[in-house]
C-alpha cells in the first residue's frame, strides 16, 4: 500500500505533521521524489512543500504580510512574484528566486532572514529544489490564504440556526448540532449511561464529590424527573462553588506566596480571599462577564467595597518582587490567554507569526498594566498586614510610561515612543480610555474607614492592658524582696513599657482624630480650620511622647542589661550612656515648638506590596496611595465583556465544554488564532457563546444546558458502536462520552468524604503544608504554591501555578504507589469498612454479597457482575479465615476497590 | 480501520501526560510505528544509530570555581592583588562583553569583582594527555585521560536560576521549560520496564523545577533516596498492613479491573492504569535490592570511599547511580550540595569550602569513572560532571568569589566521547569563553546527539522551542 501521506498528514496534530515532512525530507534524501509519494510532484506540492512554506514563509509573505509585495501562499501567486520578479522559473531551481534566497549563504540575502526564523535545512532545501524542478506543479483552484482578519474566531459570534432533524426530534440544542453530523455520517449514538455512573459523573462534575448513598438509591429507582432534579440540587449546592472555583483558579493561576525563606517574592499574602471571592460569585451565580470586570478593574469599578476588590487577586497574583518587566510580560501572556484567547506572548519580540498582532499591539496591550501595583488593605478586627488583609492592586504610578523593546529585549527599549494603552484594533469594539477615575476618599486614604482607627485603638488598648498587668506583676515582686536588683529593674522595666503602651494608646487615638479632621478639610476644601490644627499640633506631641517613652525603655533595658555584665565589660556602660543621651534628646525634642511643616504618621489601613526593581537591596521608594486610577483597566475590562467582543465568550464556553466534556471544542484553551486550528463544531460553540451572552453570562444555566444534553448522559464505552469507530475514532461528534481521570482534588476528597472525614467547612485561610496530612478540609483548602506542593495531590497532576489551561491526566506508576501505600488511602479503607459494615447490620444482615454490592455501588458508580462479585467474595473469604478479621478483610476489598480504575475515572 | 486512527484517538483523548507514556512505551511496544516506516519520526526510538545509551548527570549546586577546578590560572596569582583595569586585562570588563547577563534575582551577589584573587590551590599536568587539574581533584585528575573537558561554558543568569538554566536552557524570566533528563524521557524508549528510566537523587531546594512542565508530569524525575527502607514516596506502606494478603490484593484489582474490559472494549487508558500497577509493583520490589549495597565487594564500597565519612554520602549516591544504569536507567541526575543557594556557593571562605566539598565528591567520582570502564559501561553512559556556573577571577570580601557566568568549566566522560581532550579556552584570567564558546544547551545537544536523539524532532505543537533551546553538539569532542 502506498504511503499515503495526505491522509495521514490531515488526521494528525502539527507537530507529528511535522515530524512527517521530515519523515518524508528523509526519504527525498535517499530516493528519487516520485517513487516515494507513488505519484507526482504535484502530491510533493501538497504534502510537502506547500506545509513547509506555511510554517516557514508565509507570515511574512502571505495573508498576514506581503513583504516586497510577494505571495507564497499559491504557485500562481509565487509565480506572479513581488518586487523583484517571479519567485520561480518552473524546472529551474538554480535559476529561481525562492530557492535561491532560501539557499543564500549570504545573511543579508537569505531568507528568512535573520532573527526572523531558522535558516531551511539542507532536505527542506531540497525538497523546494526537486519541486520546482519537477515544473513546480500544483493541483489547479488553489486558494489563496483568507484575509487574517476574518479568521472565524475574530468575528463577533452570530447565533447559527440549530439544525433540523427530518423524523428526529431533538429537544436540545447541543443534540441537534451533533445529530446533523450523526445523520450526515452515519453515526450511531450511544444510550445513556447506567443511572449509578450517570449520577456519579453528574455529581463529581458539579460538586466534586462523590454522590450521597440517598441520591445513588433514587438514581437506582429512576423516579420521573430525578435527574434534571438532582441537577438543580447540585448547582444550588454551595460546594458546587468549591468544585468550579477549583477549576478557575487552574485557568487564572491561583497560587499562594512563595519566595525564599521568610521574604516575598512572588503571589501575595492571603491571596485566599480571591479564592473566597471565587467560590462565593460562583454560588452566586454572578453573572460572568462582571467577574470578569471585577477581576480586571474592582479598584476602579468598585473601589469603596472591600469584598469585591478581592477579585482582583488575580492580578496581584503576578506580582514578583525583583522585576517589573517579567511581572508585565505574565500578565499580558495570561490575561490574553484566559480571557481572550489570544497568544500575545508570540507578539513581544516580533510581529506574531500567524495573527494580526503587531509587536506595537503586545506593548499596547502591556500599557494598560503598566500602572498597577499591589497593596494589602486591613480587614475589620485585624491590624497585623502578616496575620490578615486583603490583597488587591491599585495604580500606583499613573505617568509609568511603556516602551517597546527592541526585539523583546528590555536593555533596548525603544524611548522614541510612549506606547499608548490599546488592544489589536481588528477586534471589534473600539477600545477607549476616558481618562483618569477619581477614587473615593477611603480608596486611597485607607486609614479613614471607620474600622481602622477602631481597630488599632484596640490592638493598642490590648497592648496597653497587657504591659499594665506586667507592670502590677513585677512591682509586686520587687515589694516582696525590696533589696532584689534584679527585680527592681524588672519593675522599672515593666513600668516603661507601660507608660510607653499607654503613649501609643494616646497616639493611635490622637492621630486617628486628627487624621479624621485632615480628611475632613480636604473633602470640603476649605481652608486649614482652628480645630484641624490644633489636633495636628496634639498628634505630633503625641508622637513625640512616644518616642520619648520608647527611649526611657531602652533605657531601662540597657540598664537591667548592665546588671548582668561581666565584670569589666564596657559595652553595657557604653550602651546605657548611649540610652542616657537618645533620651534627653527625645526629651528635648518633646517639649520644642512645632515646625508649620511638621506632619504626623497616619495609622496605617493599607500596605504597598514594596517591590526591589532598582536593584539597590532594599525596598524601591514608598509612594502614597494616588487619588486617581488611569481607568486603563476598567476600560480593557468593558472591551473584554462587551458582546460585541468576539473572543471570551468562546474562550468561557469552550472552558466549561472542556471541564464537562473532557475535550474542548476549539483544540487549544488559550488559543483561538490561526495557529490552533479551527473547531470541528465551531456552529455549536457560537451557538452556546452567543447563548451566554444572551442569557446574561449565566454560567450556571450553561452548565444545567450542557449536563441536560443527551451528549452529557451518554455511556463512554464504545460497546456495540463499533461501527461508529471507523468513521469518529477519535469521537469529535459526541456519539459517546469520553471517559476522564479525575483531578487531583476529587481522589483525595473522595477517599475523605467516603471515609466520613471531610470537612465541609468553607473559606478561610489555607491549610499550611505540615497540617495536610491529617486535615480533613476539602483540598482546595491547601496551601499551594511553586514551592509547595502536596505530594499527593501532585501525583495526580495537581494544577501547576504557572500556567494550567488543562489538567495533566497522566496515568503513571506512582499514582499507583499512592494509592497502594498512603495512610490516606489505607486509613480510608479501614474507615469506609468500619461505616459501612455498621450500616449493613442495622438494614442488611446478608453479609459479605451485600456489602461488595454496596461498596462497588458507592465507590465505584456500579453494580458488580457476578464473576466481579465471585471474585469479591472468594477473595473474603480467603483472608476472613475467623470472624473477628471480617472487618479487616472487608477493609482489604476496599481497598482494592480504591486501587480500580474506575475509581479515579469518570466513566 | 486503519490502526493509525484509532492511535491518534489513543492520544487525543488523554492529555499531554498521558500522551508522553503511550508514545515512549505503548507505541513502540505494540510496533505501530514501526508498521509505519515512522520509526524515526516518532518519540520513543532514537532518531539515528545511539552511541550511548545513559547518562549519569552530576550537577554541584551552587557555583564551582572554574579557575579552581579544571580551568588553572596561573595570571591570578602574578597579579593577584591588583584591580582588572590595572592588569593587560582590563578589556574584560567591557560593558558589550558584559550584556550576556540577564539577572533574575538581583541580591548583594552575582556582581562583578575586580580585585584578582590568586588561586587558593595548586594545579599539575596528569596523564597522557597533560591536562591540568587543580590539587583538589586528585581521583578525578588520575581519570583525567577519560575526560572530555570543556572550558569555554556561559550561561545569562547570574544569580542561582543559572541551575535551572542549565538544566532547561532557559533563563528563568522565560518560564518553566522541561529539563535534558524530561527530554531524554520523552524521546527514549525504556530500558527496563521494572525501573523508572529518569531518576533523581539529592536535594533540588533551589532548583524547584518540574523536569517535565510542558511534556507533562510523566516526565518528571523520580526522586530516589539511598535508604533502603524508604527509597521512594508512598515507597512503601505508611500504615501497617497484613503482608500476607497483599499479592491476594493485586489479583484481585487485577481481575476486576479486567472484567472492566468487557463493558468498556478497547480502552486505553484502563490498560495503561493496568500496566502502570505492574510497574508500581515490580518498581516496589526491585528498587531496594538496587539499593543495598551489600552485595558490593569491600574493595569496590571502599573505592567509593563508602568507609570514609567525608565521601560516604556521595560514593553511595554514585554507586548507586552505577547500579541503576547497569540495570538499564537512562537519565540518573545527581544533585550534590543542593538545598539553599547550594553548598558550592562560596562568597566567602572559598578555600576552606572547595577543598571540603572536593574531596566529599573527587574520590567517588574518580570510582565510578574506574569503576564503569573496567565493566565495560562507560562506553554506553555518558557522565557529566558541571556547575550553574564558575566563580569571579576577582575576590568579593578577603576571601571568596562571587558567582560568575562569563566562562566557565565541566566535563563530560564516555559514551563514544573523546577521551583526554580540552575543548575550549577562557581568557588569561578566566573571565571570558573566549575560543569555541558554549551555550548550557551545546552540553545538552551533546549528550542527545550520544544517545540518538535530535532535539529538532522533540517538539510539541504550540511550543515553539528556539535555536538556542537546541545548542549545537560539541563535535570536536566526539568519536568520530
Amino acid at each position: 500500500m502506498p504511503f499515503d501521506l495526505k491522509r495521514v498528514s490531515a488526521g494528525l496534530g502539527v507537530t507529528l505533521r511535522r515530524r512527517l515532512v521530515e519523515c518524508a525530507l528523509a526519504f527525498a534524501f535517499c530516493a528519487d521524489v516520485a517513487e516515494v509519494f507513488g505519484a507526482s510532484g504535484e502530491e510533493l506540492y501538497t504534502s510537502a512543500v506547500k506545509p513547509l512554506l506555511q510554517e516557514r514563509c508565509y507570515a511574512c509573505h502571505g495573508a498576514l504580510k506581503q513583504k516586497a509585495q510577494l505571495r507564497l501562499d499559491t504557485r500562481a501567486a509565487a509565480m506572479k512574484g513581488g518586487k523583484s520578479g517571479p519567485a520561480m522559473t518552473p524546472g529551474q531551481p538554480v535559476e529561481s528566486l525562492l530557492w535561491r534566497r532560501i539557499s543564500a549563504s549570504d545573511v543579508q540575502e537569505r531568507m528568512p532572514p535573520e532573527h526572523e526564523g531558522e535558516p531551511l535545512s539542507e532536505a527542506e532545501r531540497k525538497i523546494v529544489f526537486d519541486w520546482i524542478q519537477s515544473g513546480a506543479p500544483a493541483p489547479s483552484g488553489e486558494e489563496a490564504e483568507k484575509d487574517p482578519r476574518e479568521h472565524w474566531a475574530f468575528r463577533t459570534p452570530r447565533r447559527p440556526p440549530v439544525p433540523r432533524l427530518e423524523g428526529v426530534h431533538s429537544r436540545h440544542a447541543v443534540d441537534a448540532f451533533f445529530g446533523a453530523v450523526h445523520a450526515r455520517l452515519g453515526l450511531v449514538a450511544q444510550a445513556e449511561a447506567e443511572p449509578g455512573l450517570l449520577l456519579r459523573r453528574l455529581s463529581v462534575d458539579l460538586i466534586g464529590l462523590p454522590p450521597e448513598p440517598a441520591w445513588i438509591e433514587e438514581a437506582w429507582d429512576q423516579p420521573g424527573g430525578w435527574y434534571e432534579r438532582r441537577v438543580e440540587q447540585l448547582l444550588a449546592d454551595p460546594r458546587h462553588g468549591e468544585r468550579w472555583a477549583r477549576h478557575w483558579m487552574d485557568v487564572w493561576r491561583y497560587s499562594d506566596w512563595w519566595g525564599l525563606g521568610e521574604q516575598l517574592r512572588n503571589s501575595q499574602k492571603h491571596l485566599w480571599h480571591w479564592r473566597d471571592w471565587i467560590v462565593e460569585s460562583l454560588n452566586a451565580n454572578l453573572p460572568f462577564d462582571e467577574m470578569a470586570r471585577l477581576m480586571l478593574a474592582a479598584d476602579e469599578l468598585a473601589p469603596g467595597d472591600l469584598s469585591r476588590l478581592r477579585a482582583t487577586g488575580f492580578l496581584a497574583r503576578n506580582y514578583f518582587l525583583f522585576n517589573r518587566h517579567q511581572w508585565m510580560d505574565e500578565t499580558v501572556e495570561h490575561v490574553g490567554k484566559s480571557m481572550l484567547g489570544l497568544t500575545f506572548n508570540c507578539a513581544k519580540c516580533h510581529d506574531h507569526k500567524y495573527d494580526p498582532v503587531n509587536q506595537t499591539d503586545y506593548y499596547r496591550f502591556r500599557a494598560i498594566f503598566e500602572p498597577y501595583h499591589a497593596r494589602l488593605d486591613l480587614v475589620p478586627g485585624e491590624t497585623d498586614f502578616e496575620k490578615d488583609a486583603i490583597p488587591r492592586v491599585f495604580d500606583r504610578d499613573l505617568k509609568s510610561p511603556t516602551y517597546r523593546f527592541i526585539r523583546g529585549n528590555e536593555a533596548q527599549p525603544d524611548k522614541t515612543q510612549v506606547m499608548q494603552p490599546g488592544v489589536p484594533d481588528f477586534l471589534s469594539p473600539p477600545f477607549t480610555v476616558h481618562g483618569p477615575i477619581r477614587l473615593p476618599l477611603h480608596s486611597w486614604r485607607p486609614e479613614l474607614r471607620e474600622w481602622v482607627g477602631r481597630d488599632h485603638f484596640s490592638a493598642a488598648l490590648n497592648r496597653s492592658n497587657a504591659t499594665e498587668s506586667e507592670r502590677m506583676r513585677a512591682l509586686a515582686a520587687h515589694s516582696q524582696a525590696p533589696d532584689n536588683a534584679e527585680l527592681l529593674h524588672r519593675w522599672m522595666v515593666a513600668e516603661a513599657s507601660a507608660a510607653l503602651a499607654k503613649a501609643e494608646l494616646h497616639s493611635v487615638s490622637v492621630r486617628s482624630k486628627a487624621g479624621a479632621s485632615e480628611a475632613a478639610e480636604w473633602v470640603s476644601a476649605s481652608p486649614a480650620l482652628a480645630r484641624g490644627d490644633r489636633l495636628r499640633g496634639e498628634a505630633i506631641r503625641a508622637e513625640r511622647r512616644v518616642a520619648a517613652a520608647r527611649a526611657a525603655l531602652v533605657l531601662a533595658q540597657a540598664r537591667m542589661k548592665r546588671l548582668t555584665a561581666k565584670p569589666g565589660s564596657v559595652a553595657e556602660d557604653q550602651a546605657v550612656g548611649a540610652a542616657e543621651k537618645q533620651l534627653s534628646e527625645a526629651l528635648a525634642r518633646e517639649s520644642s515648638p512645632i515646625r508649620p511643616d511638621e506632619t504626623f504618621a497616619r495609622l496605617e489601613g493599607a500596605r504597598w506590596t514594596p517591590t526591589r526593581f532598582l536593584s539597590s537591596g532594599s525596598d524601591d521608594p514608598q509612594v502614597r496611595f494616588p487619588s486617581e486610577s488611569t481607568g486603563r483597566r476598567s476600560a480593557l475590562a468593558a472591551w473584554i465583556t462587551s458582546p460585541q467582543n468576539p473572543l471570551f465568550a468562546r474562550v468561557v464556553v469552550n472552558h466549561v465544554w472542556n471541564r464537562h466534556f473532557g475535550s474542548p471544542l476549539a483544540p487549544s484553551l488559550f488559543d483561538l488564532g490561526r495557529k490552533a486550528g479551527e473547531p470541528v463544531h465551531r456552529d455549536l460553540l457560537d451557538w452556546l457563546a452567543v447563548e451566554l451572552i444572551e442569557s446574561g453570562w449565566d454560567l450556571k444555566r450553561l452548565h444545567r444546558l450542557l449536563v441536560t444534553s443527551d451528549a452529557y448522559r451518554r455511556s463512554s464505552s464504545n460497546h456495540g458502536r463499533e461501527g461508529n469507530l471507523a468513521l469518529d475514532p477519535g469521537n469529535q461528534h459526541g456519539w459517546r462520552r469520553n471517559p476522564l481521570r479525575v483531578e487531583a482534588q476529587v481522589v483525595r476528597d473522595s477517599l475523605r468524604a467516603h471515609s466520613g472525614l471531610l470537612d465541609f467547612k468553607m473559606g478561610g485561610p489555607p491549610v499550611p503544608s505540615a497540617q495536610q496530612a491529617v486535615s480533613s478540609r476539602r483540598s482546595l483548602y491547601f496551601f499551594h504554591s511553586y514551592n509547595e506542593r502536596n505530594l499527593f495531590l501532585s501525583v495526580f497532576d495537581d494544577a501547576k501555578v504557572k500556567e494550567c489551561y488543562r489538567r495533566d491526566e497522566s496515568i503513571v506508576p506512582q499514582q499507583a504507589l499512592a494509592m497502594v501505600n498512603s495512610a490516606l488511602a489505607r486509613e480510608a479503607s479501614e474507615s469506609i469498612a468500619r461505616r459501612w459494615s455498621q450500616e449493613l447490620r442495622s438494614s442488611d444482615p446478608s453479609g459479605d454479597r451485600a456489602f461488595v454490592e454496596m461498596a462497588f455501588r458507592r465507590l465505584l458508580g456500579f453494580a458488580p457482575g457476578p464473576r466481579e462479585l465471585s471474585a469479591c467474595l472468594e477473595s473474603l473469604q480467603g483472608w476472613e479465615g475467623s470472624k473477628q478479621r471480617g472487618e479487616s478483610a472487608r477493609a482489604q476489598l476496599i481497598w482494592v476497590l480504591l486501587n480500580h480504575n474506575d475509581f479515579v475515572t469518570l466513566r | 480501520m486503519r490502526p493509525m486512527f484509532h492511535r491518534r484517538d489513543f492520544l487525543s483523548g488523554f492529555g499531554r501526560g498521558f500522551a508522553g507514556l503511550a508514545l515512549g512505551a505503548v507505541l513502540h511496544r505494540d510496533g505501530w510505528a514501526a508498521g509505519h516506516g515512522l520509526e524515526s519520526a516518532m518519540p520513543g526510538a532514537p532518531h539515528f544509530a545511539p552511541k550511548a545509551k545513559s547518562v549519569i548527570w552530576l550537577f554541584m549546586n551552587g557555583g564551582v570555581s572554574h579557575m579552581e577546578s579544571f580551568d588553572p590560572k596561573p595570571m591570578l596569582n602574578r597579579y593577584a592583588g591588583k584591580t582588572i583595569a590595572e592588569t593587560p586585562f582590563a578589556d574584560t570588563q567591557q560593558a558589550k562583553k558584559l550584556a550576556i547577563e540577564r539577572l533574575v534575582v538581583p541580591d548583594a551577589n552575582g556582581n562583578q569583582r575586580n580585585t584578582l584573587y590568586p588561586l587558593q590551590t595548586g594545579f599539575r599536568r596528569h596523564g597522557q594527555s597533560g591536562i591540568e587539574v587543580s590539587d583538589w581533584f586528585p581521583h578525578i585528575a588520575r581519570n583525567v585521560d577519560r575526560l572530555a573537558v570543556v572550558r569555554s561554558l556561559w550561561t545569562t543568569d547570574s544569580n542561582h536560576g543559572a541551575q535551572t538554566e542549565f538544566h532547561t536552557g532557559r533563563n528563568m524570566l522565560d518560564g518553566d521549560f522541561p529539563t535534558l533528563g524530561g527530554w531524554v524521557h520523552y524521546g527514549l524508549g525504556t530500558l527496563n520496564e521494572n525501573l523508572p528510566q529518569f531518576i533523581s537523587i539529592g536535594t533540588r531546594e533551589y532548583w524547584n523545577q518540574r523536569d517535565g512542565a510542558y511534556l507533562g508530569p510523566a516526565h518528571d524525575a523520580v526522586p530516589l533516596r539511598i535508604d533502603p527502607s524508604h527509597p521512594l514516596d508512598f515507597g512503601k506502606p505508611e500504615k501497617p498492613e497484613r503482608a500476607d494478603w497483599r499479592a491476594g490484593g493485586f489479583d484481585l484489582l487485577r481481575k476486576l479491573n479486567r472484567e472492566r474490559e468487557s463493558a468498556f472494549p478497547s480502552d486505553p487508558a484502563l490498560a495503561a492504569r493496568i500496566a502502570s500497577y505492574e510497574m508500581a509493583y515490580r518498581m516496589q520490589t526491585s528498587i531496594p535490592g538496587l539499593l543495598d549495597l551489600a552485595r558490593e565487594t569491600d574493595r569496590t564500597k571502599a573505592a567509593y570511599g563508602l568507609d570514609q565519612p567525608h565521601c560516604r554520602e556521595f560514593g553511595m549516591q554514585l554507586l548507586v547511580a552505577r547500579r541503576l544504569v547497569e540495570q538499564g536507567v537512562r537519565f540518573v541526575q545527581i544533585q550534590h550540595g543542593g538545598g539553599g543557594a547550594g553548598a558550592w556557593d562560596a562568597h566567602g571562605g572559598l578555600k576552606a569550602n572547595h577543598s571540603k566539598l572536593a574531596a566529599a565528591v573527587d574520590q567517588p567520582v574518580g570510582a565510578l569513572l574506574n569503576d564503569l570502564d573496567q565493566r565495560g559501561l562507560l562506553d554506553q553512559t555518558l557522565v557529566v560532571f558541571a556547575s550553574e556556573f564558575g566563580r569571579t577571577p576577582g575576590s568579593q570580601g578577603s576571601d571568596g568569589r562571587d558567582h560568575h557566568i562569563y566562562g566557565f568549566s565541566c566535563w563530560m566522560a564516555g559514551g563514544g566521547l573523546r577521551r583526554g581532550v580540552v575543548h575550549g579556552a577562557t581568557d588569561e584570567i578566566g573571565f571570558h569563553a573566549v575560543e569555541h564558546r558554549h551555550y548550557v544547551t551545546d552540553v545538552h545537544a551533546t549528550l542527545l546527539r550520544q544517545l540518538g536523539l535530535d532535539s529538532r524532532r522533540l517538539e510539541l505543537p504550540g511550543r515553539k522551542r528556539l535555536e538556542q533551546d537546541h545548542g549545537r553538539p560539541i563535535e570536536e569532542i566526539m568519536d568520530s
